[in-house]
């Protein structure tokens, strides 16, 4: 290890790094604006000079700035000698004269990068007296706020938004100190990760638009850690909350990202940060209710909804303990639905009152199958399941059916960083460091190869070396070619293209070649990587990828990386709480239909969960309706909630303490951050309340009873499932003798918030959960302990402080011991390469022989996520409904661009905006997936459809005709 | 001899050479030998000729061509770029060979092309040059005609094409690395070296970037050979070069040179002197961003290395003179003006160090200077001295700043102490 010398302190240091980060790795403040952590050097603003001497004689030393300076052996450098501090103190003072002394009124205040590099070189006194230069800002949509006054042209938006992000819609216009970070024109930032312009921007250009309407001071911030909801990656969060000042505020105030080295690292999606507002949408339920007997009239939703009325939760909680009473008798039949957006804890807590047998996964037949798929083939001793980091690194992608920029967004933010490690090759040729970012981006090199097979076009496809874009069954085909060709090269010829064309392959010469060069990439290269999940709803599709993996796996003698994107935060986890493999929603609707049959009396318990987007709509309502009653427990009132006997309001991710499992197989917690309001409370707690008020008396009822915190709920899952057991570390017991505190030291006004009302202070909660206060009372240090979530260090109030809690450069955070894996039994060989699957629509010559389409669903990731949906900002970003056709097909049907279309599915009719675009396979129509106006038919997807150009008969009905 | 290789062909008559007149001058014959060459060979002619780039840097030009790979199996597709971005304060010399003299650069440039294995060559040329553009895409147009670039001439797999790519006018296009990503339409910000861009230049592939006035030294240096082109200079360089003089002189313009000519030559005898009787306080030897140099400086021969050590640099050589009757403060000043617009906005002692200057010079220019402004200025030069910033631009618009601050310090502090400009 290279030793070097930093005012006179020795350092041990890793070979290859540039001088600046081994500083900050190393405790060393020194000041950086240009530097990102995960996005290298560039050297532009010169903040992080120090001085390098030539050898020990030289006294004098040279201005060097540090982040483009390799630390060599045995060097000394001085980040303390006053040449350097006064050329830092003046390039601070150069960066000051134009930004305006708005701190008061900017939300950046109080976590500013800029604010603590100025204070930190000690800058203080202004010199120029010149006129300020001002720009005009641009609207730049629901989420980011600008304010380009305060820029001092860091780069960091434009490295980020499109070097690292891929995006296109945000540039640095103009010259000289003229220079302007905005878009052409104004208008909504389009790329998904626009969000994180809030996080990079070192100072207050780039703000959370969602947050200043409800805005707190960092310091006032109550804040705990949390794991992203709002699909299967488990990006690891930091929602903020403070107790509402004034009647329209909420609690929940914003979402930031919290490190997490094998996840999300320092980044998020937009889907990740704005959706948060769900959890305060006017939607959300707070108060038990109960049927009114009074069906709504003209209900949007179909038949069967109804109105309620807010009763005492106790009043509530004795209604249910009534129906689990009846249950007990043995004369009643009670079913669990549960679900995969809610927590182990949740969920086990259910198919504790409902026993094994009667609890149901929330899904489809079809979506149970596809995750059943993706946990043997992640079971499989062949198989690999690839970190954040590891995509980043492969050097050979394919990804097969999955759209991951709208299903697992930062899995594809991982895949753009993966495509330039053909570059990275080329640099370590060239002695070129990995982090000199700008020398690294102007490499020629070979594309990495990067096989995206999809029915459309993806956002990614600027940085794949090829596509392949067809109906479903010819992505399987094409699959099953890579794989033929793997096993081709296995057989000892050399030559993938010893395969035959025989001449019936539903595949076109170019795309047998590409699968054969696909094939070859994947074997030959170093870290290959598979990808693929559960969005394009075909089992077929996800089972090829699979089978390619292991034949890769087999050929390289070695297991392989995959990526298997699971569809919501604890889809993985629900999977494995179920007692047998066909505990699916439309097996839950037979059993019922067949009690009613044999007059037995149905109690429907559904949690959080939203039937009509698991199932189309009559089958979703036929189920609630062979209930005799429907107990449902949700967050927002939603088409299953209106339908249900009874309500109960429960608490949203970051309002309560639960465990989930991501695509992955890793289990995480999440933490209050703060307690609901109204009525809300945890659903285990609602069922465990019920148990308690009801007579019931049995081993199982009265371990429900004795559960008393979070805990205890996860000890009894450890217990029961010996999958789970692994979970326990993540438990901190309530005996430790310590209490983190949620609120920094600095939080002010816990007095004054309620004044008007009374002058005594109230009394916090207190969490019964976790070793969490909800005061400033509490260990406070990040570094003790990763279970605080205000990242901070002295001198350090901005994001970029998280560096003093990380083991290395971009290393794990320190007191994080090793990942929390499912403990799933790795079989050799697996039994899911000969399942029968589901069939799935097929229409693939349909469109030239009945005129039929095969709808396919089409994930977005503003609009596909179900919370996220009800989330404010987000739901103004939504496009409106659409189908999307490629031109043959529309040409074929008389169909026009931008005109509305009719398509029939079976007895559902829908008018839709039609979208014709050379990006979408033939053959197929892509249907929005999960819009709140098209869930019901998107989850029949893929089937098909017929479509028609609207006709004046049709122009009465909007929607659906009965 | 031939003592004057650069201009021999240009007349008084003011128009450009065709390639006829050019062939009768023997035209193109640097070109047919060099073809009779190795690039290796010819790289070394030109490097022990000494020749060293004429854009101001002054680097060896064989040494420059030197660090292309060699293996051109494995590098097939390289490039040349004519740097004709002429935008350096005071400097007027590219735009003359390019308008009088078309065939010559372009008979430069094939022997350049020839030497590192380029088959595509670019000239990058400043906007406003419109009648330079003319004439060379015309010429261009006549040699392609003539085959001068066609496989059968030169022997190589492919015909050698040359496009001139007009710049949309941005002084940091000079610096070769912002010139290279402004011709592949990014913008035009200078690149992070390593890589340099004989390995990783245009589009990432080995280039060289050559000023206009060094590749026009290349057809009589092949020609006539590296002894030859030694002798042409006075002193320590070799060759002539396009010396200039601007300022209040007899007669303001440009000649031909040999290296090492001394200052007063330049200014006393082909500039005829300071007109109306001024004498001189100092002069700038080599365009806009070079330091300011005396009086006492005059029988400095102009040479790469004679220039550095009296502490300044040939650049250039274009030289702008300073009489007395010119205020001092108001050229740094409208230099200033000129540099702080011409910022690429990278990094920050430049974008905001240069309107800070500017604001400062115009404060004293207007009489509202204080004394603790010459100070911030000395404070401004260090922040923008070589290395502590990210190219040349800064730290050459620095120069002339600090050397006036040295030089002309008397009058800086009168406009301060009489609140007013001395000169108006």
């Amino acid at each position: 290890m290279p030793t070097i010398t930093v005012d006179g302190e020795d350092y041990e240091v890793e070979a290859g790094q540039n001088l600046l980060s081994i500083c900050l790795s190393r405790g060393i403040d020194l000041p950086y604006f240009c530097w990102h952590p995960a996005m290298g050097s560039v050297g532009a603003c010169r903040q992080c000079a120090v001085i390098e001497y030539e050898d020990d004689e030289d006294q004098q030393g040279r201005l060097v700035m540090s982040c483009m300076t390799e630390a060599r052996d045995g060097a000394r450098y001085s980040v303390d000698a006053q040449t350097a501090r006064e050329f830092r103190g003046g390039i601070i003072e150069n960066l000051m004269i134009n930004h305006p002394h708005d701190c008061p009124v900017c939300e950046e205040g109080g976590e500013c990068h800029l604010q603590d590099m100025t204070e930190m070189t000690g800058h203080t006194l202004r010199r120029y007296r010149g006129p300020k230069r001002t720009h005009r800002n641009q609207y730049l949509g629901p989420f980011i706020n600008h304010e380009m006054n305060r820029c001092i042209a860091c780069y960091r938006c434009t490295r980020f938004y499109r070097d690292y992000a891929g995006g296109t819609d945000l540039e640095a216009l103009g010259r000289n100190n003229q220079i302007y970070f905005g878009r052409r024109e104004d208008g909504r930032l389009l790329s998904g990760f626009s969000g994180n312009l809030v996080e990079v921007c070192p100072t207050g250009v780039f703000t959370d638009k969602t947050f200043s309407r409800h805005y707190v001071r960092k310091w006032d911030q109550q804040m705990a850690p949390s794991v992203c909801e709002h699909c299967g990656v488990g990006c690891n969060t930091a929602p903020a909350a403070r107790q509402p000042g004034s009647p329209g505020d909420p609690w929940l105030r914003r979402v930031t990202n919290l490190y997490k080295r094998d996840i999300n690292g320092y980044f998020l999606c937009d889907r990740g940060r704005f959706g948060y507002e769900y959890a305060n949408s006017p939607a959300r339920l707070t108060q038990v209710m109960e049927r009114d007997n009074i069906e709504l009239i003209g209900s949007s939703s179909g038949g069967g909804a109804l109105s309620h009325r807010q009763i005492a939760p106790a009043d509530g909680v004795e209604a249910f303990a009534r129906h689990l009473e009846d249950h007990g008798t043995g004369k009643h039949l009670l079913l669990g639905v549960g679900s995969p957006r809610s927590s182990l804890e949740n969920n086990f807590a259910l198919r504790t009152l409902t026993g094994a047998e009667q609890f149901y996964a929330g899904v489809s037949a079809v979506d149970l199958q596809l995750l059943q798929l993706v946990n043997s083939i992640q079971c499989d001793e062949r198989i690999r399941s690839a970190t954040t980091p590891e995509v980043e690194q492969a050097d050979a992608i394919l990804i097969l059916g999955e759209d991951i920029d709208n299903t697992a967004a930062r899995i594809a933010l991982a895949v753009r960083q993966a495509a330039q490690n053909q570059r990275r090759r080329q640099a370590e040729k060239l002695k070129i460091p990995d982090w000199q970012d700008a020398a690294l981006r102007q490499l020629p090199a070979a594309p990495v190869p990067i096989v995206f097979a999809g029915c459309e076009i993806p956002a990614l496809a600027d940085c794949c070396s090829d596509h392949v874009i067809g109906t479903p069954d010819a992505l399987v085909s094409f699959g099953e070619a890579v794989l033929e060709a793997i096993g081709a090269s296995r057989g000892g010829t050399d030559q993938g293209d010893t395969l035959t064309d025989t001449g019936d392959s539903p595949l076109s010469r170019d795309y047998l070649q590409l699968a054969r060069d696909t094939a070859r990439a994947l074997v030959d290269a170093e870290r290959p990587l598979v990808i693929s999940g559960c969005g394009a709803q075909h089992p077929g599709l996800l089972r090829t990828a699979g089978l390619i993996a292991t034949a890769l796996a087999e050929e390289r003698d070695e297991p392989v990386n995959t990526y298997l994107s699971c569809p919501e935060v604890n889809s993985l986890g629900l999977l494995q709480i179920l007692s047998s493999a066909d505990q699916h929603l439309e097996r839950a609707g037979s059993i019922m239909a067949d009690a009613r049959k044999r007059g037995i009396p149905v109690t429907l318990v559904v949690l959080e969960n939203d039937l009509f987007r698991r199932l189309p709509q009559n089958q979703a309502q036929e189920i609630l309706s062979s209930a005799d009653t429907v107990i449902a427990l949700d967050h927002l009132l939603n088409d299953t909630t209106r339908r249900a006997h009874l309500v109960f309001p429960t608490a949203a991710t970051p309002e309560y303490q639960g465990t989930v499992i991501n695509s992955s197989g890793r289990a995480q917690r999440h933490y209050c951050v703060y307690e609901g309001i109204g009525f809300i409370q945890e659903s285990w707690r609602w069922l465990a309340d019920a148990i308690s008020a009801s007579n019931l008396h049995s081993d199982t009822a009265d371990l429900v009873r004795s559960w008393q915190h979070s805990d205890d709920v996860s000890a009894a899952l450890a217990e029961a499932l010996p999958v789970f057991a692994e979970i326990r570390r993540l438990m901190v017991s309530l005996r430790d003798n310590f209490n983190v505190a949620r609120q920094s030291h600095r939080a002010s006004g816990r007095t004054a918030i309620s004044a008007e009302r009374r002058v005594a202070e109230e009394p916090p909660p207190e969490d019964t959960d976790a070793p969490l206060s909800f005061t400033m009372e509490g260990v406070h240090d990040p570094a003790k302990t990763t279970l605080q979530a205000v990242i901070r260090a002295p001198g350090w109030t901005s994001n970029q402080s998280i560096h003093k809690y990380l083991q290395g450069l971009n290393g794990l955070r320190v007191e994080r011991g090793a990942p929390t894996l499912l403990q799933r039994p790795q079989k050799p060989v697996p039994r899911w390469q000969s399942v029968e699957l589901h069939a799935c629509g097929n229409a693939t010559n349909g469109s030239t022989t009945s005129g039929r389409l095969l709808a396919v669903p089409l994930h977005r990731l503003l609009g596909s996520g179900e919370l996220s949906s009800s989330a404010e900002g987000i739901a103004s970003a939504i496009e409106p409904p659409f189908a999307k056709l490629h031109p043959t097909d529309a040409a074929q049907r008389g169909i026009h661009h931008g005109e509305q279309l009719v398509l029939n599915l079976g007895e559902t009719r829908r008018q839709l905006h039609a979208r014709v675009d050379f990006e979408i396979s033939p053959g197929v129509v892509g249907l929005p997936c999960g819009f709140p106006e098209l869930a019901d038919i998107t989850v029949r997807l893929p089937v098909a459809v017929h479509i028609k150009p609207v006709t004046a008969s049709d122009h009465t009905a909007g929607g659906d005709e009965p | 001899m031939l003592i004057n290789p650069l201009t021999k062909n240009i007349g008084a008559d003011d128009t450009a050479l065709d390639l006829g007149a050019y062939r009768n001058n023997d035209g193109y014959r640097g070109w047919l030998r060099a073809l009779r060459m190795s690039p290796e060979k010819l790289i070394d002619l030109v490097q022990k000729a000494g020749l060293r780039g004429r854009g101001g840097a002054g680097f060896n030009t064989g040494f420059k061509w030197s660090f292309v790979p060699g293996d051109r199996q494995a590098q097939p597709v390289r490039y040349l770029v004519c740097n004709a971005d002429e935008m350096e304060p005071g400097t007027f010399k590219d735009r003359l060979l390019m308008e009088r003299d078309p065939h010559l650069l372009l008979e430069g440039m094939m022997i350049a092309a020839h030497a590192i294995g380029a088959t595509t060559a670019y000239i990058f040329i400043r906007g406003e040059y419109h009648r330079a553009a003319k004439v060379l895409e015309n010429a261009i147009g006549e040699a392609e005609q003539a085959g001068l670039l066609t496989p059968e001439t030169t022997g190589w797999e492919q015909p050698l094409r040359i496009y001139l790519h007009r710049s949309s006018g941005n002084y940091i296009c000079g610096e070769e690395t912002a010139l290279l990503n402004a011709l592949e339409g990014k913008r035009a910000i200078p690149r992070a070296k390593p890589p340099y861009p004989q390995v990783s230049g245009l589009w990432g592939r080995p280039t060289v970037v050559n000023n206009v006035e060094t590749l026009c030294n290349l057809p009589h240096l092949v020609t006539q050979g590296a002894d030859w082109y030694r002798q042409l200079g006075r002193g320590e360089d070799g060759g002539t070069k396009l010396f200039g003089v601007s300022g209040k002189v007899n007669k303001p313009g440009l000649w031909e040179l040999p290296m090492g000519t001394p200052v007063r030559e330049v200014i006393e005898n082909h500039a005829g002197g300071l007109r109306d009787g001024l004498t001189l306080r100092g002069f700038l030897p080599g365009g806009g961003s070079t330091d300011f140099l005396g009086p006492q400086h005059l029988d400095l021969p102009l040479d790469y290395d004679a220039v550095g050590k009296a502490g300044s640099r040939l650049g250039t050589g274009t030289i702008t003179v300073l009489d007395e009757a010119t205020c001092p403060v108001g050229l740094v000043l409208n230099l200033s003006r000129f540099f702080a617009r011409e910022s690429c906005g990278w990094c920050t002692p430049c974008r905001d160090g240069l309107p800070w200057v500017v604001h400062i010079l115009q404060r004293i220019e207007n009489g509202e200077g204080t004394m603790e402004d010459l100070e911030l200025l000395r404070e401004h030069t260090i922040r923008m001295a070589p290395g502590n910033t990210f190219c040349a631009l800064a730290p050459g618009a620095a120069e002339p700043i600090q050397s006036a601050l040295k030089l002309f310090e008397q009058d800086f502090v009168d406009h301060i102490r009489g609140k007013a400009c001395p000169f108006h």
